[in-house]
This record gives structure tokens, C-alpha cells and sequence, in this order.
């Protein structure tokens, strides 16, 4: 590919991105899941079982806020995931994509754009929740460049995310159905030690966090935030977060291509 | 941008055929050839089969068999090539409410590999264009439907295609939206860009295109020029409205010599139709005739043949009974523009 169909494409993707969080933000309901849901949840939670630092089996941490934070940027993840899901099936549904699909661009650019949009979503919604939090109360021992590495890993999550929802848009088209996904994002965040450490999971949700890549993204942005590498492995939650995107962004494309070959 | 004479047809479909899941074959065999630099009006009833045509045209949905060139490109094979060439604004505005106008023509602008200050600059012009400069801030949401519809238009138009799609653009429209479009229409087409127009209106295929196709069930049931294919159907028709009853069977003797007079049908007691291949230039005689034998008239109308009529001719069906009639402007009332081609007359003189 020449130099200049990249930088051509490469527009595309940026337009298509800045289209989507343009949309995301004229959109209620899909802004208030994003931005204030997983707020809502970790008011509940941290205020409900602050007691919970005191269980055994739980770190030393400067406060429950401090950790409970990550489990809140995780949450948001998914949601700007699931979110890009169902922009991507309206879109389908109501004929945009069609617009898009009649351009003379790369197919690949057309989900890239979907998926860049959530980037950009997820990095201003954890930043969000980030400072929210730090007003509230909480501490990051870890500093700002830490702070600042947590919200890329946490964004490039939402993109490995955003990629399977978008998948599933493209193999289905249905925006039901990646509406009926909103549930699953709980199994996904309880298999991943969101709130609770991995020590006090029970046994069976400790075997599946293992298996869960969210896991290793709330241990490394909690071991960043709270500046502990006790907690968990920074590096080893950037490679998940980047390994879950890459595989997903494939599996979205693929889904285009078949959609492509269906119609 | 405009193609010279003798080049190779804009639009070439061969043996296309598509069939849908359930197996209904929406389109069936079709055959088509669109000369560059032609509008070529797609006229059919509603579920005729039309936008399965534009969809394949613009890459969109594959054939089941055959294929189709576009500017001489495979639609199969190389569909980036044609989408290169082709602007397209479907049936369905495709349209986000949740953006304004100029984000649109930007975003429109950069899938058409524009820069920022261009796609900006192109916006703008083409706002003007179809009129939106004033609503270019506002949310499409809250457009209406002409300035959706311009606005689709214009989003067709960023990259300045050779072939240019439009898939009932005055579906739904006020009779003022309509001829605004047209007008656009036209004036693109006199640049040199080839419009395939589908359409479910007799009147807006007489009024913009150079030839017309008729399809009925996927299947081209007759092409050619409007005139060409009004001709078929026969001459014109002159209606003469009597002041009263009593002049009916004078009427009828004066105009014996100048064409060949219809039946009196139902309330024929004032009504006198004469057909007559002179049409219009039959005015004049015909008054002059329905003079000399004292016949008092209260109006004389020239009916061109439609083609409703062609249709009728062809199919054994009206085109507004085949179509479920949605927003049809066909309803009869002579109402500035949206007077329904198929009944309007030609010419009305009243004395
Ligand atoms: N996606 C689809 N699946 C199944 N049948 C379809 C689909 N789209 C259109 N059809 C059917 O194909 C026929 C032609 O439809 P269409 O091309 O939309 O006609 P038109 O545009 O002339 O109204 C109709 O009978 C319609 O019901
Ligand atoms: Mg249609």
C-alpha cells in the first residue's frame, strides 16, 4: 500500500472517529450509560462496603476509592465497547452504513473508524471518572504518569471491547440483540476482580478470572493508580488490553467481509 | 467531467438477475444500457424492483447472475473502481439526525479522500447549492423532507461523479421541492453527468429523462424516449367541454372531419374527445369548427398520451394500481405543479 492511500484512509478513519463521538455525545442514551452508570456503581458500592478493607485477605491500600476506581474504569470500557456496538448496528439498521459502504474507501477504514471513535470515547470517559474520583476523595499514589498510562490501557480495553460488539453488529445487524448484551457486561466484570481483590472471589470466579482478560487490565491499572506493583502487572495489562484489541479488531473486519459477501 | 460522444455507455447491465432469501426474484433478467451524458428515467410501480437495480448499480448488493458496468467497470469485480466513479443518494435518505449538515458534507468529503479545507470549502459551496447555507448548522433531525432530500443530493455531489444515482428523490416531496430538485437535476445533468433517476411518477420521468425504461416485476417491459414511447400508444386526445347538452350532437358533426372522435362515454352529453396526431395545432380549427356550427364551448383541452398509457399499453396495468400510491402526487387536483402529468392537459384554452 502506497504512502499515500494510508494517509487517505487514515483521514477516513479520523472523520469516521470524530462522527462517532460527535453522535455519542447528542445521544442520551447512550451518553448516560457511558458516563454516569458507572458512576452510579461505584457511589453504591464504595460507600455500601467501605467496611470491606478491613475484611482479611484484602491489600493495603491507601483507600477503598483508590481501589474500587480501576473496577469503575473497566466498567466504562465495556460500556463504550457495547456502546460502539449498537451505534455500529443503528447505523447498519437504519441505512448509514450503506452510505459508507458506497464510498470509495477500504472496508477495513469503515470498521477502524467505528473502533477509533471508541478510543477516543473511552480515553475521555476514564479520564472522566479518573478526576471524579480524585474529587471524591481518592489517591493515586502512582502519580499522573501513571494515571495517564491507565486511561491508554483502559482505551485500547474499550477498543478490544467495541470490537467484538462490533462484530456482532456486522454478523447480525440486529440492534436488539447488542441492546440485550448490557447484562453480560457484569459476568464479565465479576469474573474480573473489579471491586474485590482475586483473593476473596469465590473459587469458581477466581478460575474464570484467570481466563478473563479484563482481569489482568483492572490489576495493572489498580497496581499504576495506587502505585503498588503488589496489586498487579502493569505490562502484563497493557499486553492483554492490546492482545484482546488486535484479536477483536480482526474478528470485527472478518465480520465485515462476510457481511460483504452475504449481501 | 463530461463524456464525449460515441464513448462507452455510462450504465450496462447484462442478464442481471437477483434473487432474495425466500426466493423472490426481485430482479429478473434485465438488460440495460445508459448512454454517458443521458438521464435515464427507472420507472416502476412500487416493489417493481428499482432500488434492487440502484443497489446492485452502486456496488451495494451483488447479483445472483450477470453483471453490470458502470463507466465501464465490473459493479462484481471492481466495485472500488465504480464507487470511485458514482455518487449515489438512495431511497431512504441515509442520513444521521444527530448531525448537522455541514458535518455531514465534511464527513462526506473526507470519505472522498478530500482534506479538511477542502471537504470545509466543498461543503459550503454545495450548501449554497442546494440551498441549505441558512440550515447547514442545524441537526438533519430537524430538516424536512425536501432538505433532507437536498441535502442528500448535495452529499452525492462532494466528489463531483461521472454517474449519478438517485433512487426516488421525490418520493413524498410538495410539489416546490419537487421542481426545485428537478431544476438541480437538470443543471447537473447539462455539466455532464449521467443521472439514473428511479422514479414512481410518470410525471417526473416525462419532465427529466432523456429515455425511460419501464420495469414491472424485475423485468424491463418496455424503453425508449418519452415521446417515442407515447407514440405507441397513439395520438393525442382533444376534450371539448360543451356550455350544454344540446350541442353535443353538433359537436360532434363539425368535428367529424378533423380526427377520429371517441365514443360519448359516461355523462358524454357535454364532453366531445376527438384523437388527432395535429394535437396541439388542432386547437384552433377544432374552436373554429364548433364556431361555425354554433356550438357553445366552455373549454377545450389537448391530452398528450402518458406514460400511465404506455404502461396501461404494456402491462395491462395503471402504474398508480400497481403502486401501493404513498404520497402519489397523481391525485387529480390541478394544483400548480403537482398537476398529475398523466391527466394534465397540454394546453387549456376557454372562451
Ligand atoms: N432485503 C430484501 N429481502 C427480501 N425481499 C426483498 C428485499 N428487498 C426487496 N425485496 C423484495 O424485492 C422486490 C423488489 O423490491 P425493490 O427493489 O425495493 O422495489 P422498488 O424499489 O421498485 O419498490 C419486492 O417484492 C420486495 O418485497
Ligand atoms: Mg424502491
Amino acid at each position: 500500500m502506497s504512502h499515500g492511500i494510508l494517509e487517505r484512509e487514515a483521514r477516513v478513519v479520523l472523520a469516521l472517529g470524530r462522527r462517532a463521538l460527535t453522535v455519542q455525545f447528542r445521544r442520551a442514551q447512550l451518553l448516560m450509560p457511558t458516563f454516569v452508570l458507572p458512576l452510579m456503581l461505584l457511589a453504591v458500592i464504595s460507600s455500601g462496603t467501605s467496611a470491606a478493607v478491613d475484611l482479611r485477605g484484602f491489600p493495603d491500600v491507601a483507600s477503598y476509592l483508590a481501589f474500587m476506581v480501576p473496577g469503575t474504569v473497566v466498567q466504562g470500557t465495556i460500556l463504550a465497547g457495547l456502546t460502539a456496538g449498537i451505534a455500529l448496528a443503528s447505523d447498519i439498521e437504519f441505512g448509514f452504513f450503506d452510505r459508507l459502504l458506497a464510498a470509495p474507501v477500504k472496508r477495513t477504514s469503515l470498521v477502524l473508524g467505528r473502533l477509533c471513535g471508541t478510543l477516543g470515547l473511552a480515553i475521555l470517559q476514564s479520564s472522566f471518572f479518573l478526576l471524579v474520583a480524585l474529587a471524591f476523595g481518592a489517591r493515586y499514589p502512582g502519580g499522573a504518569g501513571a494515571a495517564v498510562a491507565a486511561v491508554a490501557i483502559a482505551a485500547i480495553t474499550a477498543v478490544g471491547v467495541g470490537g467484538i460488539a462490533a462484530a456482532i453488529a456486522l454478523r447480525t445487524g440486529s440492534l436488539a440483540l447488542l441492546q440485550s448484551l448490557f447484562p453480560f457486561m457484569f459476568v464479565l466484570l465479576f469474573t474480573a476482580p473489579a471491586f474485590f481483590p482475586r483473593e476473596l472471589l469465590a473459587p469458581v470466579l477466581r478460575d474464570f478470572s484467570v481466563l478473563n482478560p479484563l482481569t489482568y487490565v483492572v490489576e495493572g491499572i489498580r497496581a499504576l493508580l495506587n502505585g503498588d506493583a503488589g496489586l498487579g502487572d502493569p505490562a502484563l495489562g497493557l499486553l492483554a488490553a492490546c492482545l484482546l484489541a488486535v484479536c477483536t479488531t480482526a474478528l470485527s473486519t472478518g465480520a465485515l467481509q462476510q457481511r460483504l459477501r452475504r449481501t | 467531467m463530461s463524456l464525449a460522444p460515441g464513448s462507452p455507455p455510462a450504465v450496462e447491465a447484462h442478464a442481471l438477475v437477483r434473487e432474495y432469501k425466500g426466493g423472490i426474484r426481485a430482479v429478473d433478467g434485465l438488460d440495460l444500457q445508459v448512454a454517458a451524458g443521458e438521464i435515464y428515467g427507472f420507472l416502476g410501480p412500487n416493489g417493481a424492483g428499482k432500488t434492487t437495480v440502484v443497489r446492485i448499480l452502486t456496488t451495494l448488493l451483488r447479483p445472483t447472475s450477470g453483471d453490470a458496468l458502470v463507466g465501464g467497470r465490473s459493479v462484481v469485480r471492481d466495485g472500488d473502481a465504480v464507487r470511485r466513479l458514482i455518487g449515489v443518494a438512495l431511497q431512504e435518505a441515509a442520513i444521521d439526525p444527530l448531525m448537522t449538515g455541514r458535518e455531514l458534507l465534511r464527513m462526506q468529503g473526507a470519505l472522498h479522500g478530500l482534506r479538511s479545507k477542502q471537504a470545509r470549502e466543498r461543503g459550503q459551496n454545495l450548501l449554497e447549492r442546494v440551498g441549505l447555507t441558512e440550515a447547514g448548522d442545524r441537526r438533519v433531525g430537524g430538516y424536512s423532507g425536501g432538505m433532507r432530500r437536498r441535502l442528500d443530493l448535495a452529499l452525492a455531489l462532494v466528489h463531483r461523479p461521472q454517474v449519478l444515482f438517485l433512487d426516488e428523490p421525490t418520493t413524498g416531496l410538495d410539489p416546490t421541492s419537487r421542481a426545485a430538485l428537478w431544476r438541480e437535476v437538470r443543471a447537473l445533468n447539462d455539466e455532464g453527468t449521467t443521472v439514473f433517476l428511479t422514479t414512481q411518477y410518470l410525471e417526473e420521468a416525462e419532465q427529466l429523462a432523456d429515455r425511460v425504461g419501464i420495469i414491472a416485476r424485475g423485468r424491463l417491459v418496455v424503453e425508449g424516449s418519452p415521446t417515442a414511447l407515447k407514440a405507441q400508444v397513439g395520438p393525442p386526445t382533444i376534450h371539448v367541454e360543451l356550455a350544454d347538452a344540446e350541442g353535443a350532437q353538433r359537436a360532434r358533426s363539425a368535428l367529424r372531419g378533423l380526427g377520429a372522435l371517441e365514443p360519448a362515454g359516461a355523462g358524454g352529453d357535454i364532453h366531445v374527445q376527438l384523437r388527432t396526431t395535429a394535437g396541439k395545432a388542432a386547437i384552433a380549427p377544432v374552436i373554429r369548427a364548433l364556431d361555425e356550427h354554433g356550438v357553445q364551448v366552455e373549454s377545450v383541452e389537448v391530452q398528450m398520451p402518458s406514460l400511465d398509457d404506455v404502461f396501461m399499453a404494456v402491462t395491462g396495468a395503471t402504474l398508480e394500481g400497481a403502486s401501493s400510491n404513498d404520497g402519489s402526487p397523481s391525485s387529480g387536483d390541478h394544483v400548480g405543479e403537482a398537476v398529475p402529468a398523466s391527466r394534465a392537459p397540454e394546453a387549456t384554452t376557454a372562451r
